[in-house]
């Protein structure tokens, strides 16, 4: 057995917290590869279940001015490994919507890089856990371009003894004056087993830009449960719905009807109508 | 086109004054048994200290070095001097102790703040302190405050060393926790009984004046019960093109309903490597608060970190890092949240110029046992060129969901519209940018005692002159 560092933090930090990578067996597993060049503005989805191999590998070039809607959803219970590369050219622009659903232990990286001027990203993450779920996401999203723009919004919702850790990072490179970034995390933790952990990392070697990463990590606010309990809405449904409000920043970015289903079904949601 | 101001470094020449030392004062370079068996004897160790130093270098010996963080590929622990034998023994007169180091105290101005503000003053040059005192009253409030091995040698406090040292950062933390506690000499034990408040601040300074040597002072203060204590800490070093070596350890013990506030203005030299290791427990509704200065030193790691170990504890880090040519400054917090109802608050500042290098580095971790606790942390850094870097590495690791935290963090450069804002209101660029600066420390500054917020703004030295390209 050779384990393989995977989902390596950019800049390493204290040992003991165990963030700086993963260690992962993936020798022999079959892996799915696929490079494509996008030339034209497109709409891609992407749907990992237990049908899919155990290793995902996707490169794209995203063109000079090209808009890609990226929508990926992992709805696997075997364990996983997926992996992002996308360059952007000039003004390319990427749209990328990532939702997780369980998944006993699933490894995923993206890595985008901003390379053309005035390039975008925009990347909205979903993450329902729950049981014995594992996810470690490790995002980077490095700026070569002047002007490239990237945002972050991850929201998760964490149940049982599930474990989450997401390492995003924004990475200024020299040059890329006038850059803009900004990450933003949003974890509902609804089980004391649970853990969570969160590394927004900002890196920076050029002067004009404006970075910034914010968290926020816990319980619903008690406010919110008074208010939502006093118009006679049960905990339970509050729970529900404050979930599943988190959530939908990312579902509701799925524009193919029948992948919403799977979804809500996947989410035990019931129908789309509802 | 538009102008760029000129923010300047830090002007250092104020600490950059040395002494000659007498070469046979000097141990030999590097660490081995034989110079560990020598500094015991040296200090006529208690046996059980004597084992430890010997088990802290084992340690020391076998430990890798640390694999993230700034480079230290230019320090050769080889070559740095680990003890050097005072010229005299401590005093508690500033008139016994040797005309060259009063001076040195005199310029730094240690002696005039003991007569203006303190309570009490330690004073440390190169392995050895030389000057240790406390104020009368202050004494006899049964507050202790003496050099460390003094306290080891006196029966009365002799146990409680025994039972507190290098139990919060034992020597397996890390490679140069272990470095310390083989070579340590020096520094501070200050005890504050129950329902004691020093409404003063006690001060430790700490210089090393020598060449390619090292300082390894040890800080142990204990608060007893509902006690209270305001704690500075001051370090300077002149310019060497040897590297330097500070590793020191401070290691604080926060009682119930006890609030420790530690400051620390630290301004190594450029040759000086800063790993040290600062340390608190807090009990039952106990506090500690930061306060944290880094503008010396050509690298430093340094965590101050909070164990809230009783309900209802909390911390404050309050911390502002100058990195400017030829430095790397990799700084920040570490808080552990390890009760129920426990909180804390980190507030720190990064200012990059000419080259430098700052990377704030946090660690907030809350535990199972931690219900109902909050926490928040807020960074931001400043950048003032585009030779300069400054990364942002927090880790927030929950394992609870009854808790709240919240983190925040910027990065940018000066804004043209609050330029524009100024400069519409009178002011030149050049003051304009100070005043911009200045803010942007302002939470450093106003959190210190009036004498040390100036002696802040002399180091931040921000002189706006000039323009470039």
């Amino acid at each position: 057995m050779t384990a393989s560092k995977l989902n390596i933090l950019p800049v390493p930090t204290f040992s003991r917290l165990g963030v700086n990578y993963v260690s992962r067996d993936t020798e022999g597993f079959e892996t799915s590869r696929s490079t494509s060049d996008i030339t034209e503005d497109r709409t891609v989805t992407f749907y990992a279940d237990d049908s899919s191999l155990p290793v995902g590998e996707v490169t794209l070039n995203v063109g000079k001015g090209v808009k890609l809607k990226l929508v990926q959803v992992f709805d696997r219970s075997a364990p996983y490994v997926s992996k992002l590369n996308v360059t952007l050219d000039e003004s390319a622009e990427l749209e990328l919507v990532q939702l997780y659903i369980g998944g006993s232990d699933t490894v995923s990286e993206i890595v985008t890089e901003l390379a053309g001027a005035r390039s975008k990203v925009s990347t909205v993450i979903g993450c329902a856990l729950d049981g014995d779920n594992k996810l470690d996401i490790n995002l980077i999203a490095r700026h070569r371009g002047r002007k490239s723009e990237s945002v972050i919004d991850v929201s998760s919702v964490l149940k049982g003894q599930s474990v989450k850790t997401f390492k995003g990072t924004i990475d200024f490179i020299n040059g890329s004056s006038g850059a803009k970034g900004s990450e933003h995390e949003d974890a509902l933790l609804l089980d004391n087993r649970v853990r969570n952990r969160t590394v927004p990392v900002i890196l920076c070697e050029e002067e004009n830009v404006e970075g910034s990463h914010g968290a926020t990590i816990g319980r619903l606010d008690e406010r919110h449960i008074f208010y939502l309990r006093s118009r006679g809405t049960s905990e339970e449904k509050i729970y529900e719905l404050m979930s599943r409000s988190k959530l939908m920043k990312a579902v509701g970015r799925i524009g193919d009807e029948a992948v919403k289903a799977r979804v809500y079904k996947a989410l035990g949601w019931g129908d789309t109508d509802e | 086109m538009k102008q760029k101001t000129q923010v300047e470094d830090i002007d250092r020449s104020f600490y950059d004054f040395r002494y000659d030392e007498d070469a046979q004062d000097f141990f030999d370079s590097g660490i081995t048994p034989d110079i560990i068996r020598g500094i015991s004897e040296e200090k006529n160790d208690p046996d059980w200290m004597r084992e430890f130093r010997l088990r802290s270098l084992e340690i020391y010996s076998r430990m890798p070095m640390v694999k993230w963080g700034a480079s230290i590929e230019g320090l050769d622990v080889d070559n740095i001097v680990a003890y050097i034998r005072p010229k005299s023994r401590m005093n508690t007169d500033w008139d016994s102790v040797p005309d060259n180091i009063k001076e040195t105290f005199e310029r730094l101005g240690i002696p005039q703040a003991e007569r203006e503000s303190l309570a009490g003053v330690g004073a440390q040059y190169d392995s050895e302190l030389v000057y240790h005192n406390v104020r009368k009253e202050v004494a006899q409030s049964g507050v202790v405050y003496t050099d460390l091995e003094s306290a080891m040698h006196d029966e009365r406090y002799a146990g409680i060393i025994k039972d507190h040292f290098m139990k919060l950062v034992p020597p397996s933390d890390h490679k140069f926790a272990a470095l310390h506690g083989a070579v340590w000499s020096g520094g501070s034990f200050v005890y504050v009984p129950k329902n004691v408040h020093l409404e003063v601040p006690l001060q430790s300074y700490f210089r090393l004046n020598a060449k390619g040597a090292g300082q390894f002072e040890h800080t142990l203060i204990i608060l007893e019960e509902n006690s209270s204590l305001h704690f500075i800490e001051g370090c300077s070093a002149p310019k060497y093109y040897e590297a330097g070596l500070h590793a020191g350890c401070v290691e604080l013990y926060v009682g119930e309903g006890a609030s420790l506030r530690y400051s620390t203005i630290e301004n190594w030299s450029k040759n000086m490597y800063n790993l040290n290791t600062k340390r608190a427990i807090v009990q039952k509704n106990g506090r500690i608060e930061w306060v944290s200065g880094s503008f010396g030193s050509h690298v430093s790691y340094l965590y101050p970190m909070s164990i809230l170990n009783g309900e209802g504890a909390s911390a404050e880090f309050t911390g502002i890092t100058f990195a400017g040519e030829g430095q790397d400054l990799d700084t920040g917090a570490k808080i552990v949240h390890n009760a129920p109802n426990t909180s804390s608050y980190m507030n720190t500042k990064s200012i990059s110029k000419s080259g430098g290098k700052s990377t704030f580095r946090s660690a907030v971790t809350v535990s199972e046992k931690a219900a109902g606790s909050k926490s928040s942390v807020n960074c931001e850094s400043l950048m003032l060129d585009n030779i300069s870097r400054s990364d942002t590495v927090p880790v927030i690791d929950v394992r609870t969901d009854k808790c709240d935290i919240g983190h925040e963090a910027k990065i940018g450069r000066i804004s043209d519209e609050a330029i524009f804002y100024l400069t519409s209101r009178g002011l030149s660029e050049e003051d304009a940018r100070a005043m911009i600066v200045r803010g942007f420390a302002d939470n450093v500054s106003k959190e210190l005692p009036l004498e040390y917020a100036v002696e802040m703004n002399n180091l931040i030295g921000l002189e706006m002159h000039g323009s470039v390209g």
